[in-house]
C-alpha cells in the first residue's frame, strides 16, 4: 500500500511542477536572428498553442503564426511562437502580437554582427521537436550584454504563496484527521488487537 | 469579444461562490464572536437579541464591506496584467 501512497503523490507533484513549469513566465536571454510566420495546421499538438488572435475568427482548422528564431547565450537554437494568449488560459492576457514581431524584427542580430544585440526574451511554454512545440514569447527587452542577472521575482512569490496554500490545507487535514477520522476509526476496530 | 464574455461570466460565477461562502463563514465568526462576548459580559439579558444586534451592526460595518473585495483584487491584478503586457 505504501507504494500506491508514493505512486500517487509522486505522479500529482510531477504534474504540479509540470505545471508550473509550463505556465509561469521563464527569461532567457537570446540574439534574435530571424522572424518568421508560417502556417501551422493544428494537429494532436493542438493544446500547446494558443486559439486565434482575440478578434479573429475561432472556427479555422490552420492559421499563420509568428514565429522568432533566437540564439541562446550556450549558442543553441530556440524557436518562440508569438501568439495573442487573449483573454483565455495562461492569464498573460496579451494582445500585442503583431506589436511585438515588430520588436522582435527590429533588435535582430547574426552572429556576424561585430557588436551583438542580446535581448531578454520573457516566454512561457515549453519548446518540444518531436511534438513540434514551442514556447510563446511575452515581450523582448534590448539588454547590454548576455550576462545580466534577472531575479524572477514573480516566480518567487507565486511560488511561495502556493507552497503556504498547501501547507495550510495539509496541516488543516492533518488536524481534520486527528480531531474526527482517527476516533471514528479507533472505535470501530476497538478490540482487534 | 466571446472570449472575454465567457471569461466574464464564469469568472463573475466562481467569484461569487467565493464571495458567498466568505460572507456566510464571516458572519459565523462573528456570532460565535457575539455569543461569546455575551459570556464574558455576565449575561446581559436575552442572548439571541444580544447576538441580532450585533450582527445587524456587523450587517453595516466596513468589515463587511471589505469582502467585496474579492471581486475588485482580481479586477485590479488582470488590469495590471493588462496594462503591463501590452502597453509597457
Amino acid at each position: 500500500m505504501v507504494y500506491v501512497k508514493w505512486v500517487f503523490w509522486g505522479t500529482f507533484w510531477v504534474l504540479v511542477a509540470a505545471f508550473f513549469h509550463y505556465t509561469l513566465p521563464q527569461h532567457d536571454i537570446a540574439r534574435i536572428t530571424d522572424t518568421y510566420e508560417k502556417r501551422v495546421d493544428f494537429g494532436e499538438n493542438s493544446i500547446f498553442w494558443s486559439h486565434a488572435a482575440a478578434g479573429d475568427s475561432a472556427a479555422t482548422v490552420n492559421r499563420d503564426v509568428f514565429f522568432i528564431q533566437a540564439f541562446r547565450t550556450d549558442d543553441r537554437p530556440m524557436i518562440y511562437r508569438n501568439e495573442d494568449t487573449g483573454w483565455g488560459w495562461p492569464p498573460y492576457f496579451k494582445f500585442d502580437t503583431s506589436n511585438l514581431q515588430a520588436e522582435a524584427a527590429d533588435l535582430i542580430s547574426k552572429k556576424s554582427a561585430t557588436n551583438a544585440q542580446w535581448v531578454v526574451i520573457k516566454h512561457y511554454g515549453w519548446r518540444n521537436e518531436f511534438m513540434s512545440i514551442f514556447p510563446n514569447a511575452i515581450s523582448v527587452r534590448a539588454v547590454d550584454g548576455p550576462d545580466v542577472r534577472i531575479i524572477p521575482w514573480l516566480n518567487i512569490v507565486i511560488l511561495t504563496l502556493f507552497a503556504a496554500l498547501c501547507w495550510g490545507i495539509r496541516a488543516r487535514w492533518k488536524k481534520f484527521r486527528r480531531n474526527r477520522i482517527d476516533p471514528l476509526v479507533d472505535d470501530y476496530t476497538d478490540g482487534w488487537g | 469579444m466571446l472570449a472575454l464574455l465567457r471569461l466574464m461570466v464564469f469568472g463573475f460565477l466562481f467569484l461569487s461562490v467565493i464571495y458567498v461562502a466568505l460572507s456566510l463563514y464571516s458572519r459565523s465568526v462573528r456570532s460565535a464572536k457575539l455569543r461569546q462576548q455575551w459570556e464574558d459580559d455576565g449575561r446581559p439579558g436575552e442572548r439571541d437579541a444580544f447576538v441580532a444586534a450585533g450582527l445587524k451592526e456587523y450587517d453595516g460595518s466596513v468589515r463587511r464591506k471589505l469582502i467585496l473585495l474579492v471581486y475588485i483584487v482580481p479586477i485590479a491584478v488582470m488590469s495590471t496584467i493588462i496594462y503591463l503586457t501590452n502597453f509597457n
